[in-house]
């Protein structure tokens, strides 16, 4: 059997930043992705990263405007932890080598982003997350750290109420290979893909956040999806804010302008939620095409559209086949970024799940509450990765991890019993997952989606039961061993099914409207009730039980909550 | 061009297993209800979602960033979720492809130089050994930088658009040749390191770069440069590594030497004398060695007479002029390209 001191579940930035401190620690670590670690969707950010590096910044200005943007879910020790350790995780990245862009002195460069009172954020051109992600590689050649590429997570195993590894299967061969280690830490990103149109990754399915809770761990902030205004109808690909503050216009199927029954001062230029919760109210009034509105430059003018937009033009005209300068651009709020994850102490420990450790997207740590600022995301993961890392090496070394948890055999012919079952349903009355995608992600879009309600919710929760009595009928086609995609897919949907009953139930439980949560039937924020994470469990059968857990706070007055006015 | 909506296109997918440790490949049509939009990807997802989950290929961001999708589309290699069906039927010269060879049909087979697995999926293994190789991480060292100016990164900029999507390698000519050639995007990779102000050890890579298998082994064709879905022209920053090396005075090799005789015979002659051109690269004893070539290549009246030019090339002192030119006023090769690629500033 195979062991190491700690394993990492993913290899994106928070898992490559945590393998960075264990191998420097000299323990025996190793990473498992399924997909090459440069696949890995950190590389898609483009922004950039936030850290009060500036002398005349304050971190404490950075943590205010997080609590703030969290609309106060945000857990305010780690929200602290965070902002405090930035300056010092972004410098370390710079270091280890990341082209961080420069100002004239040779200082890292910083811009102005949303939701931020200082031009905090870092940037590599508009790659920082490809520069970040490929200096995270590089060290890891250097380190040689122990890659499983290709390897996919199939159950995250425990001994006595203790994580004691994970079974995974070699994709390339088929082969499954039970894995002991005295910590892991789960760094699988987010579940974006459970929604129809969504800017992420096809791979962003939430495996290990799914496994997590399955192997005994709790979720939180499950509700909190964050959508971006404008991505292309078809495909979800973004379409940048700076096109409507080039003057574009959002219009309906009847060609009108609706944004002034909205937002009559800023009109397209409100704020995201504003402009998200618009569109998507035009939509189901029937004033949209095909789950679409549009968004009109062509009162900008051929010249204008050339010069400055050129890159939307290529991206409309190649992902929907519309030129922006003789006809609108199909657009939906599309899915960007899953707020919730495995529910974790200030420093990435599962509470319910000792020896479970949580990074980035994947976790709950909760430093986003309801609604993430533009750049924290690529922080939490170097910020988090880091200091989970040196817990992670705490905790094996001189903490309750000291010693090899028990492995048992069982648990590997479960799962290899499981798998072929799946691959030896006949295709004779069963469904193919194709249509179980489409309909639960359709759903989860429409009534789990920008706003919800009672009413809509019910029917989302009626599509997820659906895909759950669907599962059990899947089959696929592919029945061989070697690089069998079909059963992987099948595999991260079964996780995506899971963590829709998760996202449902939880956005039925919270009745109020707090950032990207907005219920139509509780339009208002209820503080006096839900200031509050809700958790996500998994019974014995399988079943989500939802709990609560209390918003950490540190009596800093300023955090109080108060109207977001942005 | 909605009015494609109902058009179906043929993709001929070139599918491959491995049995008893041997790949067998062959080719299997689908019909793909096809509009304006359709991605060579999404198109591939269709099959496997509504006809056969057995298709097998490897993918992710759909936008062009995780360079897992490179395929070898209708005779380049490409990444899929870049490519549109349109383009692939009707050519694009804006985007340099040509229309299909068979109207209405797509080919797609696995990136070639690599070992193939399943269908489209290669084993990236030895591009990545290579990559690997090279030491590919900022080293403190004598030559280290602290001080970062703001275009410090100018040159590295365009190399780090790299996606490490293997194209350039599926293409590369000189890999065909050279199985052991580092490749455009392990040497570009190279680059963004001997590039990097901070990197201590600048010198020695070029060293360890001008050796066999490297730099030089480059037969410069372009393929890399239509290759790359991200602009990173690896061939310039193998030209430019050249330079460097030759600047750091690194010239004790074939590639070297082959590129100051280059310059010394224009220079001197205004054209090539092959002949003594093999003997001033590769030495007595290495001449010796192609001298089973030369007889046959001499047999049939393809080597030129390498003794005195009794003849002045014409032009010659306009060839003279701009060697005196370019001595007085030396080109900076870092500075040629700026980084004006794609995710550029």
């Amino acid at each position: 059997m195979i062991q190491h001191d700690i394993l990492i579940i993913g290899a994106g930035l928070a898992g490559m930043r945590a393998a960075f401190e264990g191998i420097s620690a000299g323990l025996d670590t190793a990473v498992v992705s399924k997909i090459h670690p440069l696949r890995s969707h950190s590389c898609a950010a483009q922004g950039g990263v936030n850290a009060a590096i500036n002398p005349k910044d304050d971190w404490r200005h950075h943590a205010y405007d997080t609590v703030k943007g969290a609309d106060y879910v945000g857990d305010q020790d780690s929200i602290d932890l965070m902002c405090s350790e930035a300056p010092q995780a972004v410098l370390d990245m710079d270091a280890m080598g990341c082209p961080f862009s420069r100002e004239e002195d040779g200082t890292i460069a910083q811009r102005a982003f949303g939701g931020q009172n200082f031009p905090r954020t870092a940037y590599a051109a508009d790659r920082t997350g490809h520069a970040m992600l490929h200096t995270l590689w590089e060290q890891a050649i250097k380190l040689g750290t122990k890659v499983y590429d290709e390897y996919y997570l199939l159950k995250i195993t425990t001994d006595n109420g203790r994580a004691s590894g994970a079974i995974v299967m070699d994709i390339k061969t088929g082969k499954l290979h039970q894995i002991k280690a005295k910590a892991v830490c789960v760094a699988t990103g987010g579940y974006g893909r459970l929604f129809a149109s969504n800017t992420n990754a096809m791979t962003n399915t939430g495996d290990g956040l799914a496994h997590a809770m399955r192997a005994g761990a709790a979720a939180a902030d499950l509700e909190f999806v964050q959508f971006h205004p404008t991505g292309l109808r078809n495909s979800g690909i973004l379409i940048s804010e700076g096109v409507r503050g080039e003057g574009a216009y959002l219009i309906g199927k009847d060609g009108q302008r609706f944004m002034h029954k909205y937002a009559p001062n800023k009109l397209e230029l409100a704020s995201r939620d504003v402009v998200s919760r618009s569109m998507t109210t035009e939509i189901m009034n029937g004033n949209g095409v095909n789950g679409g509105v549009f968004l009109d430059v062509r009162h900008l003018g051929r010249d204008l559209i050339l010069e400055r937009l050129p890159q939307i033009r290529q991206l409309s005209i190649d992902f929907e086949g519309v030129d922006p300068i003789d006809a609108p651009i199909p657009v939906r709020p599309t899915c960007h970024y899953t707020m919730g994850g495995i529910r974790t102490d200030k420093v990435g420990h599962s509470e319910q799940l000792p020896g479970l450790f949580a990074a980035g997207e994947a976790a709950c740590v909760s430093v986003h509450g309801a609604n993430r600022l533009g750049a924290n995301s690529l922080l939490e993961t170097i910020v988090f990765g880091k200091i989970t890392g040196k817990e992670i090496v705490k905790f094996v070394t001189e903490g309750a991890g000291k010693d090899w948890p028990n492995v048992d055999s069982a648990d590997m012919q479960e799962v290899s019993a499981s798998i072929a079952q799946l691959k030896a349903r006949p295709a004779e009355g069963g469904t193919r997952q194709s249509d179980i995608r489409k309909e639960l992600t359709e759903a989860m879009q429409e009534y789990c989606g920008v706003f919800r309600s009672a009413e809509g919710l019910a029917k989302a929760k009626a599509a997820v039961e659906k895909a759950k009595a669907d599962m059990k009928k899947l089959c696929v086609d592919d029945k061989t061993d070697a690089f069998n995609t079909d059963v992987i897919t099948a595999l991260e949907l079964d996780n995506l099914v899971l963590l829709a009953e998760a996202t449902v139930l939880a956005a039925i439980e919270r009745t109020e409207s707090r950032g990207a949560q907005s219920r139509v039937d509780y339009p208002a924020r209820d503080d006096a009730n839900w200031i509050v994470h809700i958790t996500s469990t998994v019974d014995k059968n399988g079943n989500v039980t939802l709990g609560r857990d209390p918003v950490r706070t540190v009596n800093n007055p300023d955090y109080a909550p108060a109207e977001r006015k942005y | 061009m909605s009015d494609m909506a109902s058009t179906t296109v043929t993709f001929r997918v070139l599918r491959g297993t491995i049995i008893n440790d041997k790949l067998v490949q062959k080719t299997q049509d689908f019909e793909v209800p096809v509009d304006a939009r359709t991605t060579v990807l999404s198109a591939l997802e269709w099959i496997k979602g509504e006809i056969d989950g057995t298709l097998t290929f490897r993918r992710s961001c759909r936008a062009s960033i995780c360079g897992s999708c490179g395929m070898y589309i209708n005779g380049r290699t490409r990444l899929a979720c870049k490519t549109k069906v349109t383009d692939l039927l009707d050519g694009n010269a804006f985007k340099n492809i040509a229309p299909a060879k068979s109207a209405g049909v797509i080919e797609v087979g696995p990136q070639r130089n690599q070992p193939v697995l399943k269908d489209l999926v290669v084993d990236i293994t030895p591009f990545y050994d290579k990559v690997k190789k090279l030491d590919p991480f900022v080293q403190d060292g004598p030559e280290k930088q602290i001080h970062v100016s703001k275009d410090a990164f100018s040159q590295v900029n365009m190399v780090s658009n790299c996606i490490m999507c293997g194209n350039c390698y599926s293409d590369c000519t000189a890999m065909v040749e050279n199985p052991n050639f580092f490749g455009p995007a392990a040497l570009a990779k190279a680059y963004r390191f001997v590039a990097d102000p901070r990197e201590g050890h600048k010198t020695e890579r070029l060293q360890e770069l001008s050796e066999k298998n490297g730099i030089w082994d480059c037969t410069r064709c372009n393929m890399c440069i239509d290759a790359c879905p991200k602009g990173v022209a690896p061939m310039e920053a193998i030209v430019k590594l050249r330079s460097l090396a030759m600047e750091a005075g690194i010239t004790d090799n074939k590639g070297a030497k082959h590129a100051m005789v280059f310059k010394d015979d224009i220079a001197t002659w205004g054209v090539l004398n092959e002949p003594f051109m093999l003997l001033k690269t590769a030495g007595v004893v290495g001449a010796l060695g192609q001298l089973g070539n030369a007889l046959n290549l001499a047999k049939k009246g393809k080597i030129p007479n390498p003794f005195p030019f009794d003849h002045k090339v014409e032009g010659l002192d306009e060839v003279k002029a701009i060697y005196q030119e370019l001595k007085a006023h030396p080109i900076d090769v870092k500075t040629r390209s700026n980084d004006d690629g794609p995710g550029a500033g």
